[in-house]
């Protein structure tokens, strides 16, 4: 009876070790959050990142002579890359364990208190110009083995270190040193069931006159919010389309506040659409214009959309798919022009036709002209941006994007949009002037800047009622009514992966080699104790018969 | 690749134990039944200092060395000697003279020690990726433990067992079992108190176990002298 006592005190007691131990355990590896290179196919044809799971050992170079690339895991930070020989490697798909890039911390979404060097900070083009060649490589590129970003922090730069220091001696991370181990653990992505894009939109109602019985025609000020990038979780897009997202909201706002007052409500109705589904030739807002029945369609005077017009070196463009003749055209790029040079800013106008066989659609304004309602882009880019480029990518995030750029984007279509509804076109009359109760707020712009810079919003990532949607679904409540989201499906041409983060577990590990080692000197220790024993207890003759013994015993079986 | 680590690690921590009784005349009389008493002994002794931990021990939030509660705990300490005295004195065993007695006693105590401190931490830890000498200077450590458990069982079978002693050595006998039974608490405040890191640590248990070891077989040499 005494002993399952006995054993149930040990096990009980063994257990308390074991959590001990644990506890232990985890402070002794390094735990790294990461983000995998997004996976995804375009009609059936798979591009990106295509493995998610990831136990190899560490490496800090491509070129290490003698290595096996194909079981090590390559980590560079961002700022070391050759571009050209990395595109080479992935092109002549070369084996490779897996492929660790290095951020640098100000690229992290999180992080908010590193500034980076002035705007004129040449280390900031260049970091820029790598990010945005990488970000395409690898974006056009099947790769076979898993591509994961990390930002650089103490205990990877100190990992990282050591890498290099082994791999410089030349011993590789399989030999006798030891070295590291990535472990990502994660299981096979899956795909995407049906991803939804969510478009919002708000009406703000101009008042009739008495007796009017016609219909108000309506403005659209259009934005859309969604974002596409290497790694998903964390494509922030502040500038694309962040930016567009900001002023539109903050027009909200400013409109708003004119039109709660009945002497200064105008005889437009202002329609806000926040939409989804942007890098994917704009669905969601071809989705967003079906839905609409044809009066209303027909009530639009003319939409605005917004793109990408936070940054305060470029100059903001028109773009427009009517010829600039047209009498309409010709109308919105004068009132914008005359607010432009108030501000003392250049406004130029791109032309740019619609090819309808052609399923590519470059600007927002297109899917409104495709169903024949005037409309055009104000944008920083003067050029059509391919498919999935300028959508948010890795660089694309606070530190790119500038406050006063904003500021004067606002001040420019609310001003041309005034001048429009209350008939002022052509004259000097400021209506959202800085000291007046229209000004433009600042700080408002600030923190939706901010709050967007932190969230990722690739659109099949975003559940339908994510807490970023809600948001601007409230925010835009805040101003404007009749507010409604409209859930859709995004359009079949794309399939998307899940799995966009992850947690890096790094090990330092010791080689097969150092085991073998160790269980030789432990043999020897034993060996050497046992006959040390056997010695001093028994005398040396004991342990001499010892070996002698199975010897005579073997000739006398035979 | 890490089982094989745990494999090696385990070698260190329990071969030494199974060596000692296969390579001394311990195998040649049959006195495992003698170690798996002392070893059961071993286990109620160790529940019965939990009990008393818990119950006078504060929880201290930091890593500190108090030295109150570190006096408490060598208090606690001595419980293992009385389980020890128990293990020698009471526990009746098959014919076999002194000088086995206590080898098989400190074997059987030594093993039970390793087993309950050692071997669930070594199964967790030691399978993982992560590499740390810390298993194999644990391992280290338990090859200093037996030297000591063994020695403390000789020192105890000089003090309770054997009558006709040389009276000039009594003292020295009682002092060098002292010192083996608080060795817990002095490397506890080497730890702690002065800040030592695990292989020095290690590295003293091994020195003192080895001295200690060579004093109480100098000493158990000279009490067997006169009645020889």
């Amino acid at each position: 009876m005494a002993i399952p006592t006995n054993e149930s005190v040990y096990s009980a007691i063994a257990l308390v070790f074991i959590l001990v131990t644990c506890v232990e355990l985890c402070d002794a590896v390094a735990v790294v959050d990461v983000y995998r290179l997004i996976q995804y196919d375009i009609a059936g044809v798979p591009f990106g990142s295509r493995l998610a799971s990831l136990n190899h050992h560490a490496g800090s170079s491509l070129y290490t002579p003698g290595a096996d690339l194909s079981r090590t895991v390559v980590m560079i930070p961002v700022a070391e890359v050759n571009i050209t020989f990395i595109r080479e490697y992935i092109e002549q798909k070369q084996p490779l364990g897996g492929l660790m890039l290095l951020l640098p911390r100000i690229f992290s979404p999180e992080n908010k208190d590193v500034k980076y060097g002035g705007d004129e900070d040449p280390g900031k083009e260049q970091m820029k110009n790598i990010l945005v060649e990488l970000e395409r490589l690898l974006l056009y590129a099947n790769i076979p083995y898993p591509v994961y970003f990390a930002f650089e922090d103490d205990s990877i730069n100190a990992v990282l270190a050591d890498v290099k220091r082994n791999d410089v001696s030349g011993q590789p991370a399989t030999a006798t040193t030891g070295g590291y181990k990535f472990v990502v653990s994660a299981p096979e992505p899956r795909k995407l069931a049906s991803p939804t894009i969510t478009n919002i939109q708000g009406w703000l109602p101009g008042s009739k006159a008495d007796g009017d019985s016609n219909q108000l025609p309506t403005i659209a000020i259009v934005a859309s919010y969604d974002t596409f990038g290497a790694a998903p979780a964390l494509s922030v897009g502040s500038d694309s389309n962040g930016s567009g997202v900001v002023v539109l909201l903050e027009i909200a706002r400013l409109f708003s506040l004119l039109y709660s007052n009945p002497r200064t409500r105008g005889r437009y109705n202002l329609l806000f659409g926040l939409t989804s589904g942007g890098p994917y030739n704009y669905n969601g807002t071809q989705k967003w214009l079906r839905s609409f029945d044809q009066r209303l369609r027909e009530s639009i005077d003319y939409a605005i959309c917004l793109n990408t017009v936070g940054s305060l070196d470029k100059d903001l463009w028109i773009h427009v798919s009517k010829p600039p003749e047209n009498a309409y055209i010709k109308q919105i790029f004068e009132g914008f022009s005359n607010v432009a040079e108030e501000l003392g800013l250049k406004v130029g106008l791109k032309h740019k036709k619609i090819n309808i066989s052609n399923p590519r659609v470059a600007w927002e304004h297109e899917q409104f002209s495709r169903l024949r309602v005037t409309a055009a882009t104000l944008s920083g880019l003067s050029v059509a941006p391919e498919l999935l480029e300028s959508t948010g990518g890795l660089f694309d995030n606070r530190h790119f994007v500038n406050e006063a750029a904003v500021v004067r984007t606002v001040k420019l279509v609310a001003e041309s949009l005034a001048r429009h509804i209350y008939g002022h076109q052509g004259k000097n009359f400021k209506i959202f002037a800085d000291d007046s109760s229209y000004a433009v707020n600042p700080s408002y712009i600030a923190s939706w800047l901010d709050l967007l810079s932190r969230t990722p919003r690739v659109a099949p990532f975003l559940p339908k009622n994510d807490p970023i949607i809600m948001a601007l679904k409230k925010e835009l409540a805040e101003h404007t009514v009749e507010v409604s989201l409209q859930n859709e499906v995004l359009d079949g041409m794309f399939t998307f992966y899940d799995s966009t983060r992850g947690r890096l577990n790094i090990y330092q590990v010791a080689s097969v080699t150092f085991d073998l080692l160790l269980l030789l000197v432990l043999g020897s220790y034993l060996i050497i104790l046992f006959s040390f024993l056997v010695i001093t207890t028994r005398g040396l003759d004991d342990l001499i018969s010892l070996f002698r013994r199975p010897h005579s015993r073997k000739v006398k079986s035979t | 690749m890490t089982v094989f680590h745990f494999f090696n690690c385990a070698i260190l921590t329990f071969g030494p134990h199974a060596v000692y009784y296969s390579a001394t005349p311990l195998s040649e009389y049959d006195t495992l039944g003698t170690s798996v008493k002392a070893a059961l002994v071993y286990l109620g002794t160790a529940l019965v200092k939990l009990v008393c931990l818990a119950t006078f021990l504060k929880v201290s939030e930091n890593d500190s060395f108090d030295p109150y509660q570190e006096l408490l705990k060598a208090l606690i300490g001595f419980i293992d000697v009385a389980g020890l005295y128990f293990a020698l004195t009471q526990l009746t065993h098959r014919n076999i003279s002194q000088n086995h007695k206590f080898q098989a006693v400190g074997l059987g105590w030594a093993f039970a020690d390793s087993v309950l401190h050692r071997l669930a931490p070594l199964w967790v830890g030691a399978r993982g990726l992560e590499f740390t000498w810390d298993y194999i200077l644990q391992g280290l450590e338990a090859n200093a433990n037996l030297v000591l458990s063994i020695s403390l069982a000789a020192l105890g079978s000089l003090m309770w067992l054997r009558k006709n002693k040389p009276k000039t050595l009594i003292p020295i006998i009682y002092a060098c079992a002292g010192i083996v039974a608080t060795m817990p608490s002095i490397t506890s405040y080497l730890k702690r108190g002065l800040g030592w890191h695990f292989p020095e640590v290690v590295g003293f248990e091994l020195f003192t176990s080895l001295v200690m070891a060579i004093i109480s077989w100098q000493l158990f040499a000279a009490c067997q002298r006169p009645s020889s």
